[in-house]
This record gives structure tokens, C-alpha cells and sequence, in this order.
């Protein structure tokens, strides 16, 4: 296989989560192609932590929930595994210790978040990875590269977004 | 209670003890020394808790959506070798400090009668329109406008869609797109575009520029051809024309009827009458989706849109919807943008009637025309029909582009006054008539100019070198054309001329013409000017035309010019000369709205 069919067939996962009004967490996946076009999308029904485990997971409670509970069971039931994943927040980052692939925090490239952390520019977009995971580093430059330089990784990311709320609304739940 | 000490190994000990009752009844001056006993026992490993806790998450369900499978499709063999081609670059503009600004995002909205999440979600999830576009490598002309983006996106995700954009706003290569995209996103494989005859090449051109790697079949040849390419699989495109597609397909048993997913229909208002065949064998097309463009979606009647929606399955089979219902219909269904609205950037098309004097001859022969014409019309009482009338209008309309006898023209005159500075600062014009032998007649006089002619007479396949060779040869500076031929369908932007010889009946395929000049691509202001003979049929039939004007404003909104075709009616032309409309076939309407070639040729 050519370098160059190798890069058609990168894919990308873009990874987003809502809350609702009464404090539950929805969270989507897409998978699109190189170009955003989509090949598989899967979202989760709602999750909403009890008191006691607000109360005991304290300032983890969000990325445990992002991260391991929604981000992991997604990726699990994805057909169509991406080789990138993109999310919407830091909290989400806590996807990647239990996941196999980069993931990568999308910024627009002015942002002024999360500067100590490492990163890279990808498109218009600066992405922030993992702290632990600095070999990510070398994975994630060999795949950027068929990235436009006028791409922008945030726009799938607000596509899933608008996906869940359609979803939350034709469910009849009132999104934060 | 007395109070003594008693001594024990030297050990004092109060003997004054509380007597109270407590409350539980028993009396604590009888209480006795404690006994107390020391044990050992063993410390804890660990501390034990109850209750205990886990953190328990149940795992949530996860809901998938399905995307249909692309289809690919082979690259074209040759790369466009036209200087004029350039693949699709969207604009990079650059930030002072040297980053690149986010390009604009046209998204596509599901449709309002998109009921299944599922559907609705396909659509909020589909890239912007231009990720899309740039991730298929389009080769196109130039970078689409905003308004063709929103175009395309609003056909991408309509089962029923009237586009309906004024003339020259880019109808063609905004449905070309969305069929393209949606095509390679499989989520249509079958397609059937119908058009009138004339444009068939025009359909084929336009496939070629801007979608050049769509295979696409026409519907042509022989009964035996056709079937077998009616039911040929395999085929993504046919291209049809109405006359064709009326005679295969009628009468054919619906299980043996061609089956689409989507079925386009150009000029669509050829099916605004409803009960006519060709609608009918149109409506029975087995499709998925229903898709009309016309640039005149009312030409008379706002009735006439009922036809469309019928077709478009978004009103019951003849059903007459009042004006609010159609209004509303239109709302969800209806997609019209004017020039005026979207293209602000677009050079303006300068209008000037030129009012000319009829020279001597033309003058006496109009007259003497006139005036024996109106006394044979009265003379034939109730045996006049509309075509006397109409017949007179013609030939006085002939005299006044010049006299047959003497060959004196006040209209060649001014033209060439015009022409000799146009071609002085390289310009070229595009000139129509109404009239093969009129064009004829101009082409012999105006050979300084090196004209071309463009019309029903000229073979189809001697047509496209003509265009062509206007396009590139800079010593051609004016093309003849009959509005006929040359009114609908052809790009010739380059042109910052156009002159109506003589006037057509319905202003609609006049703007038609004019929009051939003045459309998306064009770089300067565009000229146009109408000849009118002053005190002649011409001038009355203007002011008759300009009377109707306002009536279909209110149907379609502001800024409407164009949708409506004010042709005359039957006691119009009457009234041309004073005369009554005679009862029965004398209301019939007598002018088609768009002219056929074949009309235009004889």
C-alpha cells in the first residue's frame, strides 16, 4: 500500500458531550474520513451521577464520566475506528488512558488554555494531548500531515454537538 | 443523712454520697464499689467501616446511525486542459500576524419534513459545504458565490424542491453539485434530468465542466435505443427531453417503468398545465425525489405553481390550493434568489429603450399597411379570429425593423452607429431577433463588424464552434442570435453588449436573452438596448407589457422582475388596434411563453 492510500484512509474521530439541565452528560462520537465526511456516528444515552458520587469523585467526577465512562464505552462500540481522536474539552482528555489512539484537545491556535501542556498545530488549530502521553507526539505529526492548512478540527466537533442537542430535544430533555 | 469518715487502709473516702433518686428508679446511695477487670486484646489489622460503598457505573447505551457507503467514481482520463478551468481553491485570507482565518461554513439543514432523527441527523452531521466541495476536488469555472453554497445545500437535503432563482444566478451548476454530492455520498444512484430539447447540449456541456467525471447517458435515438437505454443499469445519469420522455413512457404499466432516485426538471413550467400529457407521464415517474428548476415559476397564474407542487408530491393530485396555502408551500419548498438580493456585487445591467424614428419608406409602408390591415379586419366581422390579428401585429412588427421594398431601417442605422464604437474599443454585442430573415437580412450589412449567426437554421453541431469562435476571435464583435435559439441556457458573459432588435412578446424571455450577457462571470456593466419604433404597434405593445407589470409582484415578494411572463392576452391584441375580442376562441391565450426554435426559424 502507497503512502498515499495509506492517507486516504486515515480517519478521524471527533469525540463531544452535552449536559443536560439536570446535570446528566450525553456524549457523541463521529468518525468521518479525512475530509469530515462522516462513516460512523454513535452516541450514548444520558448519564447522571448520583449525590454520593458527586460527592466522592469531587473535581474528577467530569472527566471520569467524559473520559472513562462515555468517551471509553464509545470508542468500544465504534465499527469504524478512527486513528485520531478530537475532543471538545480538557476534561475529555482523560479518554486517552484508556484508549489506544492520540487524543487531542482542539483549540482555536490564539487560545490562551492550557499553554503548559504539551501540544501541536494542526490546521487553524493548536491540539493539545496528554501530559503523559509525550509519545503521542510522534503518532499524532505522522498523521497530521494530511491535514489542510486551512483545516479547522473544532467544526466536526460542533457538528456533534448540534447532533446531540437534536437528539436530546426530539427526546424531550432540556439541554443546559 | 449524716456525714462521717470511715478509714480504710488509710485511705479517706467520702461517705457523703448522693442520695437523689434517679430517674430511672434506682437509688445511688446503693451503688457499690465497682468492680473492675483488665484484659488484653489483640489490635486490628484494619479498620473496618459499615456501610461500605463502590463506585458502580452502569455503562450507558449507545445508539449508532448508519451512513451510506460512498461511491466512487473514476477520475477523469484527461485533466481539463481549458485555461479558463482551475480546481476549486477556496479563499485564504490572511490574518496580520500570518494565520489563516477559519473559511466561511455553509451547513446543511436537515429538512423541515425530515421526521426521523435519523434523517435529521445524516444531515446536521454532513461537513460544511465547502469542506465538502474541497474535499472532492472539484474542477469548476470559478468559486461558487454564497448564495450558489446555500443553493446547493438546501437542494442537498430536499426530497421536494422548486429552485427557482432568477435567470443567470448559477440554476445549472447548483443542482449539478448537489446531485454530484449526492452522489458520492450514495445516497442517490439513479438519476433522470429532463429539459427541453434544445438544451439537451447545454446539459451535456454543463455536466462535462462541472462534473466531469459523471458518466451520463441521453435519451436519443430510435423506439428500440431508447428502450434499451431506459432500462439500462449501471447508468447513474440520463438526460431526456420532455417530448421524449412523454412518448416512451406513456401508457407503460408502473411496474415497468423506470425507476429514480431523483428526477430533475428543467424549465419546469412545460408541465404547469397539469392535465397535459407530458405532466402526467412526468408525475408517474417512480422517484424517491422530485426536484423543478425554472426561473419563471409563475408565468401567468399563481395557480400554475399547484401544478409543480403536484408534481413535487407536496400538495394532493389536483388539489387548488388558495394563495396563503401556496404561500406557505413556497416557504418550505420554494428556493428564489433575484439579482438584485444576492449578487450586489455584480456589475449592473444598464437598460435604455432607444424610441427611433421610422424612416420615410418605413413610415409610408407601415401606414399604408396598417390602415388596409384594421379595414380587412373589420371587414371580416365575426369570422375574425386572434390570429388575423395577430398576423397583422407580425407583419407591422417586420416593417418596422425595415422596409421590405427599399431596405431602409432606422434600427440598422442607430445599430451600426452603436456597433462601429463598440467594435472601436474591441467590445462585442449580442444581438436578437425575432426573425430568422431578419438576422439574415442583418448579417449582410454588417459585415464590418464580421457578425456570426446563431440561430434555428444553423445545424446543431455547427452551433458550439460558433460560440466558440465569438468567445475567441477577437475580430468577431457581434453575434446574431434568434431569441429562440439563443435565449435560453448559454453563457456568453464575456459580451457587454445586447440590443433587441425588435421586441418578443413576454418580457420574461426578453430578461432570458439579456441574462445570456448578464450573469455570474461577467466582468463589466452590461448594455442593453431595446429598439422601439416610435408611434407603431411596437410602442403600444410596450406600454401594454409595462401596464401588467405589477400584477404578479405580490405572489413571489420584492424584488420580483422576472417570474411572471405578461404575455398578451387574446383581447389584448385586439385592443392593439381597437378592436373587440370576439367570445369563445378569442380568449385563448395566443403566444406561447418560450418561443421554440422552430418558431423562431420560420
Amino acid at each position: 500500500m502507497s503512502s498515499t492510500d495509506k492517507a486516504e484512509q486515515v480517519r478521524l474521530g471527533f469525540l463531544a458531550a452535552i449536559e443536560t439541565r439536570d446535570r446528566a452528560f450525553v456524549g457523541g462520537l463521529l468518525v468521518t474520513d479525512r475530509f469530515g465526511r462522516p462513516l460512523e456516528f454513535q452516541c450514548t444515552t444520558p448519564v447522571k451521577p448520583n449525590r454520593t458520587q458527586e460527592l466522592l469523585y469531587g473535581p474528577t467526577l467530569v472527566p471520569f464520566i467524559l473520559g472513562e465512562l462515555l468517551g471509553k464505552t464509545l470508542l468500544d462500540r465504534l465499527q469504524v475506528k478512527p486513528h485520531l481522536l478530537f475532543v471538545d474539552r480538557v476534561e475529555t482528555l482523560q479518554v486517552r488512558s484508556v484508549a489506544t489512539i492520540p487524543v487531542l484537545w482542539a483549540l482555536e491556535r490564539t487560545s490562551k488554555e492550557a499553554t503548559d501542556k504539551p501540544s501541536v498545530d494542526i490546521g487553524l488549530n493548536r491540539c493539545v494531548f496528554a501530559d503523559d502521553f509525550e509519545s503521542d507526539r510522534d503518532v499524532i505529526k505522522k498523521h497530521a500531515a494530511v491535514f489542510a492548512n486551512d483545516a479547522n478540527l473544532r467544526e466536526p466537533l460542533e457538528r456533534v454537538s448540534e447532533a446531540l442537542k437534536e437528539t436530546m430535544a426530539s427526546a424531550g430533555a432540556r439541554v443546559a | 443523712m449524716t456525714s462521717d469518715v470511715i478509714d480504710i487502709d488509710a485511705q479517706s473516702i467520702s461517705l457523703d454520697i448522693k442520695s437523689d433518686i434517679y430517674s430511672s428508679g434506682a437509688n445511688g446511695a446503693l451503688q457499690r464499689w465497682p468492680k473492675v477487670e483488665c484484659t488484653s486484646i489483640p489490635a486490628l489489622l484494619k479498620a473496618s467501616t459499615v456501610p461500605s460503598w463502590r463506585p458502580g457505573w452502569v455503562r450507558p447505551k449507545t445508539v449508532k446511525l448508519h451512513f451510506p457507503e460512498a461511491v466512487q467514481f473514476l477520475p477523469p482520463q484527461q485533466p481539463a486542459q481549458s485555461g479558463e478551468l482551475q480546481k476549486i481553491e477556496m479563499a485564504k485570507p490572511k490574518k496580520k500576524d500570518g494565520e489563516q482565518e477559519p473559511k466561511k461554513a455553509t451547513r446543511i439543514k436537515p429538512p423541515n419534513d425530515a421526521l426521523s432523527l435519523e434523517d435529521r441527523l445524516f444531515y446536521i452531521l454532513q461537513p460544511p459545504l465547502e469542506t465538502m466541495l474541497a474535499g472532492q476536488e472539484l474542477i469548476m469555472p470559478f468559486e461558487p458565490f454564497p448564495h450558489q453554497y446555500e443553493g446547493i445545500a438546501w437542494m442537498f437535503s430536499q426530497k421536494s424542491a422548486l429552485l427557482a432563482d432568477e435567470m443567470g444566478l448559477g440554476k445549472t451548476m447548483q443542482t449539478i453539485t448537489a446531485v454530484r454530492l449526492l452522489l458520492r455520498s450514495g445516497h442517490i444512484r439513479r438519476i433522470l434530468f429532463i429539459c427541453p430539447k434544445p438544451l439537451i447540449p447545454n446539459w451535456q456541456r454543463e455536466f462535462r465542466t462541472w462534473a466531469e467525471e459523471l458518466p451520463f447517458t441521453t435519451i436519443e435515438g430510435d423506439t428500440a435505443r431508447r428502450k434499451m437505454i431506459w432500462n439500462m443499469p449501471g447508468v447513474p445519469l440520463l438526460i431526456a427531453n420532455y417530448e421524449l420522455v412523454s412518448r416512451d413512457l406513456d401508457g407503460v404499466p408502473e411496474e415497468e417503468l423506470p425507476k429514480f432516485d431523483l428526477v430533475v426538471l428543467d424549465e419546469a413550467q412545460r408541465i404547469k398545465n397539469r392535465d397535459s400529457k407530458t405532466a402526467e407521464v412526468v408525475r408517474g415517474i417512480p422517484r424517491k425525489r422530485s426536484w423543478a428548476l425554472t426561473g419563471t415559476p409563475i408565468e401567468n397564474r399563481p395557480e400554475e405553481l399547484a401544478a409543480l407542487f403536484e408534481y413535487m408530491g407536496v400538495v394532493p393530485p389536483a388539489a387548488t390550493p388558495d394563495l396563503k396555502q401556496l404561500s406557505r408551500i413556497s416557504s418550505i419548498y420554494v428556493l428564489r434568489r433575484t439579482k438584485d438580493l444576492v449578487m450586489k456585487d455584480m456589475p449592473p445591467r444598464l437598460d435604455r429603450d432607444e424610441l427611433l424614428e421610422l424612416s420615410p419608406a418605413q413610415k409610408l409602408a407601415y401606414q399604408t399597411a396598417e390602415k388596409d390591415g384594421v379595414i380587412k379586419l373589420n371587414e371580416m366581422g365575426d369570422e375574425i379570429s386572434v390570429q388575423h390579428v395577430f398576423e397583422l401585429v407580425l407583419r407591422l412588427k417586420q416593417i418596422t425593423n425595415f422596409d421590405p421594398f427599399t431596405g431602409e431601417s432606422a434600427k440598422l442605422e442607430r445599430l451600426i452607429a452603436n456597433m462601429e464604437e463598440i467594435a472601436a474599443s474591441g467590445g462585442k454585442a449580442i444581438l436578437f431577433s425575432q426573425w430568422t430573415k431578419v438576422i439574415d437580412w442583418l448579417a449582410a450589412r454588417l459585415t464590418q463588424f464580421n457578425p456570426l449567426v446563431y440561430h434555428g437554421g444553423v445545424p446543431t453541431p455547427k452551433r458550439e464552434p460558433i460560440l466558440k469562435e465569438f468567445k475567441e476571435n477577437p475580430s468577431k464583435h457581434i453575434l446574431l442570435m434568434s431569441y429562440g435559439t439563443g435565449a435560453v441556457g448559454l453563457n456568453l458573459q464575456f459580451a457587454g453588449y445586447v440590443f433587441l432588435f425588435d421586441r418578443w412578446w413576454n418580457p420574461a424571455v426578453e430578461d432570458q436573452a439579456i441574462n445570456r450577457a448578464h450573469r455570474i462571470g461577467c466582468k463589466s456593466t452590461v448594455i442593453v438596448t431595446r429598439f422601439i419604433s416610435k408611434d407603431t404597434i411596437e410602442e403600444r405593445i410596450d406600454l401594454v407589457l409595462k401596464q401588467k407589470r405589477q400584477i404578479f409582484e405580490a405572489v413571489l415578494g420584492q424584488g420580483e422582475t422576472t417570474s411572471y411572463s405578461r404575455s398578451l392576452t387574446a383581447s389584448e391584441i385586439f385592443g392593439l388596434f381597437d378592436l373587440k375580442a370576439r367570445s369563445g376562441k378569442g380568449m385563448k391565450k395566443v403566444q406561447p411563453v418560450v418561443p421554440s426554435p422552430d418558431e423562431a426559424a420560420a
